[in-house]
């Protein structure tokens, strides 16, 4: 038993958010050596442990336990890909237009989160359609079209003259579920009528594609040449295979669009496949980069919360798809700004600076929410980052080619 | 000094007289002048000051014989100004404006740098007055949904506003009563707007409030109705900020002119207005500030209410609106201060949740197949288990609230181990598969 002793030391009592010394990240980290090692005997013992102790309902810890067993359980159990195929479904199936607003709009209210990148990119594309008066915008986000109303009340009010817009939304996933495709066909009335009643000239076109968003048609996006372009890329950058990621960009140049924004969340997660060291790498940064999520959750949204277990429930599918999915069927493959930066820069484009009223427009939107969110631009890197508790945790930046 | 300044810059051209007083001057100052301080200047002393009246002041103080006490200049004649901007509408001498703030103020508000930003929301102007009548309103104001939701910062209502189930129902209202000639359906919709301000308004500022509310749906002007919607729907989107220029001494004139009716379907009998009166005391949204109003205020609130809800199906929705008003206080008083945003979706909101929850126990018994799918690890640990468990309690390695956790799960393993479902590793998996909702952990 003396070996047993030693390895279950009591980890030192820590409240705070010294991640790595928390209860789940040491059961976890074990468990993910184990793995890496193969030791069968040794694994049983830390999945039973952590069984025990998780819950997808209880605090943060309980949580992240819950799902990041889940998760390497079915990464051990080579159903990684399968298992992410039923979760997702199911969650489809579950979609309403109801749950999905409300989740949005309540995430929105509670936390900058995905405001921050709605307000720098659209200060971002407004200064760079200023004075055009036909408007197109290719939007490929994860947000539900939430990022226009404002956009939309900004050309209505900002302008002598309120241009034309049109807006075409691309939703690329590897399963095009019915649910997000009945959610979008309501979303579209919704904006439609409602750009009615701001008076603007709009049109909205949803396209749906199954697959990978690299091997979208450019076609089907019908670029007009007498309109100012806009690609707006919130969150999905991440979905394209890795490979791929700077063959997407390359068609992105070859559109010439006026601005090109890019709204990613700050973690290195592209790791490499579950046999190597990299493995152990990749799955700390993961264990790392959602505790800071589920963190933010707790800290922003009331205690029962049913638009945060949503949130935590697709969380949990985004670290399954992480550790246990093959990396060329992962979809949460999040880079670094500084990589990303370094991918835009190889394919042809330069950032634009962004501007002053911009970032007073993001401090202003900040000053809104609860304590400890923070804004700030990076010296290495264009763009600014959204910081929670001194942790980048969102980065928005605009970019143009040359 | 005022006359030399005049005799070099003026433009006086024959034959352009300022549309309400044809004796007028009209003044046309370089910008740089009409910016400078320091324009009248004392012929004694050479201090520069920013107004006639500072500077006849002044010169009191110097002692100065009867005579030349008076004016010098001519009979006064009245000044009008223009604006130096060549592009501008206020560059012709009939659309001159007669106060010299005035012009300063416009050429600022319209071709100047906007130097002034409110910290709040970093909204920027030019004139300073401006600015500061700005700031002490932002963030006092809030705004309305149809639904009932009132909201202080303006995204987040525009974005809830995009969504709102209110928005959905009332365009359909909105086409059904296509019997509004001329106007366009967004002319109509916004009129559906409660610009809910600071609870006393009172006088001129309340005249502003309104004209410019009501100035886009004029029907006394109909040849461009489509940019006076426009515009409209700029200024109710926009705060009563003066920056509203001179626009604004026409709409106090159109108010008065404004027939109550105009708003209402005019085929519709008009309820009377102590039936409005008390709808505000439902929403409980303004409070005694009705009494504090103009007479012909309660009168214009309650036709924007009106219109609201005057069309075929009235009847209904005047109901549905007191249901939405009592459910928003319930709600509001159930739930925490953050939701005021479920509150809108009023009884959805305990829906919801349960609904979730449902949904979370179909799911998770799913998953429970794939973790009691593996037949290779049944039981193998079998007493092994037991031992580490005791040995795991003595350490204490959980916080309080998992110890408790523990012993009623340990419960459940002495007593029903045939009953409940194995895992893989032969040992009940509650904990994840389990549909307790476990807030006591929380």
């Amino acid at each position: 038993m003396d070996h047993h002793q030693q390895y279950f030391s009591p980890p030192p009592h820590h409240h705070d958010s010294v991640s790595a010394n928390t209860w789940p990240s040491v059961l976890l980290m074990e468990a993910a050596h184990a793995v890496a090692e193969k030791n069968h005997h040794r694994l049983k013992h830390l999945m039973w442990l952590l069984n025990e102790l998780s819950s997808p309902y209880g605090d943060t810890n309980q949580k992240l336990s819950a799902y990041f067993l889940q998760s390497l359980f079915t990464c051990i159990m080579d159903s990684g890909d399968r298992c992410y195929q039923i979760l997702s479904s199911a969650a489809d199936k579950m979609l309403s237009f109801e749950s999905t607003r409300n989740m949005e709009l309540k995430f929105q209210e509670v936390s900058p989160w995905t405001t921050f990148g709605h307000v720098a990119c659209n200060g971002a594309i407004m200064e760079a359609f200023n004075g055009k008066t036909k408007l197109h915008i290719i939007d490929v986000s994860t947000t539900y079209c939430t990022q226009w109303p404002t956009f939309m009340d900004a050309i209505a009010t900002g302008t002598d003259q309120t241009p034309h817009l049109r807006l075409t939304t691309v939703i690329a996933a590897k399963f095009c579920g019915a649910g997000v495709q009945k959610v979008m066909r309501e979303i579209s009335h919704r904006m439609e009528k409602f750009a009615r009643l701001m008076g603007v000239p709009f049109k909205l076109n949803v396209l749906h594609h199954s697959g990978d968003l690299s091997e979208l048609n450019m076609k089907r996006l019908d670029i007009q040449d007498d309109e100012a372009l806009a690609i707006n890329l919130n969150g999905t950058f991440r979905s394209v295979c890795s490979h791929r990621r700077d063959h997407l960009l390359s068609m992105f140049h070859g559109l010439n669009p006026n601005i090109l924004t890019i709204v990613e969340e700050e973690a290195d997660l592209n790791m490499g496949s579950f046999n190597g060291f990299e493995f152990l790498k990749g799955f700390q940064e993961c264990l790392r980069w959602f505790r800071v999520y589920f963190e933010a959750l707790d800290e922003s949204f009331p205690t029962t919360s049913s638009q945060r277990l949503m949130l935590e429930r697709s969380a949990g599918r985004a670290v399954m798809n992480l550790v246990a999915c093959s990396p060329e069927e992962s979809v949460e493959r999040r880079e670094t700004a500084a990589k990303w930066s370094s991918r835009l820069h190889a394919c042809g484009f330069s950032p634009v600076r962004c501007r002053d009223e911009v970032s007073d427009d993001v401090v202003a939107l900040l000053r809104r929410y609860r304590e400890g969110w923070s804004t700030n631009t990076a010296e290495t890197v264009a763009g600014i980052f959204l910081r929670w508790k001194e942790t980048p945790v969102v980065w928005a930046s605009a970019w143009k080619p040359i | 000094m005022l006359e030399k300044l005049i005799a070099e810059e003026a433009i006086t051209p024959n034959g352009f007289t300022h549309i309400n007083n044809p004796e007028a001057e009209v003044i046309a100052l370089s910008p740089k002048t009409l910016m400078a301080t320091n324009r009248f200047l004392c012929e004694i002393c050479g201090k520069g000051f920013q107004r006639d009246q500072n500077l006849q002041l002044h010169r009191r103080g110097h002692n100065l014989p009867w005579k030349l006490k008076q004016r010098t200049t001519k009979e006064v004649r009245k000044r009008v100004y223009v604006c130096p901007e060549k592009s501008c509408v206020h560059n012709h001498p009939s659309r001159a404006l007669g106060d010299l703030t005035g012009i300063k103020k416009h050429f600022c508000r319209k071709h100047g740098e906007k130097k002034w930003k409110c910290a709040k929301c970093s909204k920027c102007y030019a004139v300073q007055s401006d600015w500061k009548a700005h700031s002490k309103t932002c963030g006092t104001r809030e705004y309305k949904c149809d639904c009932g939701t009132i909201f202080s910062r303006r995204d987040s209502f525009i974005t809830h506003r995009a969504f709102c189930d209110a928005l959905a129902e009332e365009t359909a209202r909105v086409t059904a009563a296509s019997h509004f000639n001329n106007v366009t359906p967004a002319a109509v919709g916004n009129v559906n707007y409660h610009f809910v301000g600071p609870p006393v308004l009172a006088g001129p500022t309340m005249a502003q409030h309104f004209s410019s509310i009501f100035k886009p749906i004029s029907a006394n002007r109909p040849e461009n109705h489509l940019d006076s919607t426009r515009q409209g729907a700029l200024s109710l989107w926009t705060s009563t900020d003066n920056n509203n220029d001179n626009n604004d001494h026409d709409n106090l004139q159109d108010m008065h002119q404004l027939d109550p009716v105009l708003y209402a379907d005019p085929h519709q009998n008009h309820p009377p207005p102590s039936h409005y009166q008390s709808n505000w005391g439902v929403f409980g949204v303004k409070t005694t500030s009705d009494h504090e109003v103009n007479v012909s205020a309660p009168s214009l609130f309650s036709t924007q209410n009106e219109s609201h809800q005057t069309h075929p199906t009235s009847s209904m929705s005047a109901t549905a609106l007191l249901q939405k008003a009592a459910q928003m206080g319930s709600t509001s008083s159930a739930t925490t201060n953050h939701s005021s945003f479920l509150g809108s979706f009023g009884l959805k909101a305990n829906s919801n949740i349960t609904t979730a929850t449902a949904t979370l126990v179909q799911n998770e018994n799913k998953f429970c197949g794939l973790y009691g799918a593996n037949p290779m690890m049944n039981g193998v640990l079998g007493n092994d288990l037991e031992n580490e468990f005791s040995s795991l309690e003595q350490l204490q390695m959980y916080p309080p609230s998992k110890r408790r956790h523990i012993q009623i799960d340990q419960e459940h393993h002495s007593g029903n181990n045939g009953g409940q479902t194995r895992d893989f590793l032969g040992v009940g998996i509650q904990p994840i598969c389990h549909p307790r909702m476990r807030f006591d952990h929380v």
